[in-house]
């Protein structure tokens, strides 16, 4: 899509209706804006918290919309909290009846201004009622609305309100940008980044970063909490008026069943935006990092690869509990005389294949760590073995499945899932897929 | 307010070619409401799937809304619509409501916007109930508009809650000793009116004046208007093309669903439907209009005459008692101040 935007035209026509740029002054909008933080400031949060203060802190966000669902339910009561205790503020917080319901007006209100950033925060069954207005949005193009998703449990017999991240792998078809966090620092800052992404001319589909519930939703750290002048100049620099018109600034129509002569086509440019993503994120990433001098937003994270890249065992996981292993990894490779190495994978859709093959290329066995329900050898490692599968002697891909339902993955059961690995090295063909629980094969 | 003629020369958003049959009572109120928004503000509509939309807005058919052959060059006649699914045409013009309420307050949108939800019986009184009842307790300034057919008229004519007592749908089917639905409509009316609306309406084109005046009305409220419009479907009540007004007409008077306005404040009234079943046209001709009774009445070809089914005189009467309870109940609730 050309990023050439003529703002200053009382009416300009566009594929998609008619733009009338001077109806809503932007400008009134940021000057409105009354700041959180003038300098950049540390506090105690939790994930919840860290999410909700980063939504806060953009003048783009003026109405968040939300519903109670453990273990999200934070961010709205936060984001209510502070919102009925900012005077002056033209910020409001929307209490809706149900999760769907906050779907809808998601729907509507992205629609209604495509440059304001609109933003919620759900969870596991929330998340399943949203499904039907979440899917819809993925194909819009409404790139400025954000779903923050607390990760929990939806395949949900027993009831089960821990986190494991079977709500969004279940939602991997929706059409959403979906990357995963693991503590509360990259929590905030990718809530910071994620409409640069999202609102990208060449992007323009909505994002949902995500977090592990209970883990990193109800446990505090410090947060480093930046200037919101400075988060407005970061996201300025990315976020340009969207080219398409509004239903409030524009002539025009919208919606799932609308006549489009070119549907495939549509299908297509979805998709082919979809996987612009994948230019985009680093860049916004690497600006990030120039910035505010922490990590941007990656596709993965890594931990323990040698320099000349070749893992006897390569381990690729995501959540908090990768942190697990990074701390017993050197200790155990070490033991075994094996260059153990990790891959925590952040971005979840699109899922990042060429680079997570050329990462894995050179390793003689990889070993993928699945948290979630799934069908058959779990989401992850199907993901894996799709990036290898182009390799002309691929590495052998163990699964393995553990901390369901949110139980803690403890430091026994990771040494049994890498004892599992390591037999694998040895010649052992592995079975499809391994359950483990405390550091015993189940 | 405008005149009725006036307002008959207005640009009307909503345009030529949707596949709605001709003579549909849905068009006939879109293009009257569509016309009435012609009024120098910026319009935004929303619809839920529907009749209504599918025949309007649906690939591989033209977009039948707009204002003029091309987008006007002066903000406050241009137009917008977002279609989502069933139930959430409430939700989704509240979301606008609030955005553009937003805006003005930082100073960022100058000029007013009006907004209407659009659904069918089956978006907006069975699958989104919930969702139209706390957009109306949350006092929303939008007007919502619910074209009720009395079936799920899209999927094939199935029954919807708010289908008329006896009448016959794919979901309810008279078939042997079973005639048709047996359950009463849902009390939409008295709902809305409970879940804190400031104007509720049950009006067709019909009475085209009123009905006119009714959605111009529905502008002027500070929270929300809902507006029933009963619409006979010729394909789903099966009726002949041409019939209608006529339908509409005799439906209303004979107080099957009476026209009625209400406001918050003032009350409201039951118009040109009498209370006392002696003073109203019969019920007979209605039912003999349609093939869904077509297993309680029918007409004889030669005569014209209506005829009572042998052994379906008590749904008859039941028919009869329900129409008397249902227009008593409106009466009742004109009477609702506040």
């Amino acid at each position: 899509m050309s990023t050439e935007i003529n703002a200053s035209a009382p009416r300009v026509t566009t594929p998609s209706g008619d733009w009338y740029p001077e109806a809503i002054d932007l400008a009134a909008v940021k000057a409105a804006h009354i700041p959180l933080y003038t300098q950049r400031t540390e506090i105690t949060s939790d994930g919840n918290q860290a999410a909700a203060v980063a939504g806060l802190q953009m003048w783009r966000c003026l109405i968040y919309a939300g519903f109670p669902i453990t273990p999200s339910t934070k961010w709205a009561e936060f984001s209510a909290a502070t919102v009925n205790g900012q005077k002056g503020t033209k910020k409001r917080v929307k209490l809706m009846e149900a999760e769907h319901a906050v779907a809808d007006y998601m729907a509507a209100a992205s629609a209604a201004c495509r440059d304001l950033v609109f933003t919620t925060a759900t969870s596991s069954v929330g998340l399943d009622h949203m499904y039907e207005t979440i899917k819809s949005m993925g194909a819009s193009g409404l790139g400025n609305a954000m779903l923050i998703n607390v990760y929990r449990c939806s395949a949900n017999y027993p009831l089960c309100i821990e986190g494991d991240p079977s709500d969004t792998l279940g939602q991997r078809d929706c059409g959403w940008i979906q990357i995963s966090c693991r503590g509360k620092q990259q929590i905030y800052d990718t809530v910071l980044q994620m409409p640069c992404i999202g609102m990208h001319h060449d992007v323009l589909t909505p994002s949902m970063p995500g977090f592990y519930g209970i883990k990193d939703s109800h446990r505090n750290a410090r947060l480093v909490c930046e200037p919101d002048a400075a988060i407005h100049e970061f996201q300025d620099r990315w976020i340009k008026p969207c080219p398409l018109p509004g239903l409030i600034n524009g002539d025009t129509a919208m919606g799932n069943c609308v006549t489009s002569r070119w549907f495939q086509g549509f299908k297509v440019s979805q998709k082919r935006r979809f996987e612009k993503v994948l230019d985009v994120l680093p860049q916004v990433g690497s600006d990030f990092e120039r910035t505010f001098g922490r990590p941007g937003v990656s596709y993965f994270e890594l931990a323990g690869w040698p320099e000349s890249g070749g893992a006897d065992l390569a381990v690729v996981s995501m959540g908090p509990d990768f942190g697990t292993f990074e701390e017993l990894r050197e200790e155990y490779a070490k033991k075994h005389g094996l260059k153990v190495a990790g891959m925590c994978i952040r971005l979840l859709s699109p899922f990042p294949r060429e680079a997570v093959r050329e990462q894995l290329r050179h390793a003689r066995a990889v070993l993928v760590v699945n948290q979630a329900h799934h069908h058959t050898r779990g989401h992850l490692t199907l993901d894996v073995a799709d990036a290898l599968c182009n390799l002309s002697s691929p590495p052998p891909v163990i699964s393995t499945f553990c901390g369901m339902g949110g139980a803690d993955v403890s430091e026994a059961t990771w040494e049994a899932m890498l004892d599992s690995g390591r037999r694998a090295l040895e010649g052992h063909t592995p079975p499809p897929y391994q359950i483990f629980h405390e550091g015993a094969v189940l | 307010m405008s005149g009725y003629k006036e307002n008959a020369q207005r640009d009307s958003c909503f345009r030529a070619g949707s596949t709605l049959c001709p003579g549909c009572m849905e068009s006939m109120a879109l293009q009257n409401i569509g016309r009435v928004t012609d009024n120098g503000v910026k319009t935004c509509f929303t619809i839920g799937t529907s009749c209504a939309e599918v025949s309007t807005l649906l690939f591989p058919n033209v977009v039948a809304w707009g204002r003029g052959d091309s987008s006007p060059d002066d903000f406050g006649k241009s137009f917008s619509i977002i279609h989502n699914v069933f139930e959430s045409a409430p939700t989704c013009a509240e979301a606008i409501r609030d955005v553009a309420d937003t805006l003005t307050d930082c100073g960022a949108l100058k000029r007013p916007i009006q907004v209407f939800s659009v659904s069918g019986d089956g978006g907006a009184i069975a699958i989104g109930l919930r969702a139209m009842l706390h957009t109306i307790n949350r006092r929303a300034r939008v007007t919502i508009v619910v074209l009720v057919n009395e079936v799920f008229a899209n999927t094939g004519f199935q029954y919807s809650p708010a289908a008329t007592p006896f009448s016959d749908t794919s979901t309810t089917p008279a078939v042997g000793e079973v005639p048709g639905n047996l359950s009463p409509p849902i009390d939409y009316l008295h709902m809305t009116i409970a879940a804190g609306a400031d104007l509720v309406a049950q009006i067709s084109t019909a009475h085209g004046a009123l009905f006119q005046k009714t959605v111009e009305r529905s502008l002027e409220v500070k929270g929300t208007a809902v507006i029933f419009v009963p619409a006979p479907c010729i394909s789903g009540w099966k009726f002949e093309d041409g019939r209608t007004m006529e339908l509409a007409l005799n439906g209303a008077r004979a107080g099957v669903y009476p026209t009625f306005v209400w406001k918050r404040g003032e009350g409201g009234k039951v118009v040109d439907c009498k209370r006392e079943a002696k003073d109203r046209p019969g019920i007979e001709e209605f039912l003999a209009a349609q093939r869904r009774f077509v297993h309680i009445v029918e007409r004889d070809r030669k005569t014209g005459e209506i005829r009572v089914k042998p052994g379906r005189e008590p749904y008859v009467e039941a028919f009869r008692t329900w129409v008397q309870d249902n227009v008593e109940r409106l009466y009742q609730l004109a009477e609702i101040k506040k």
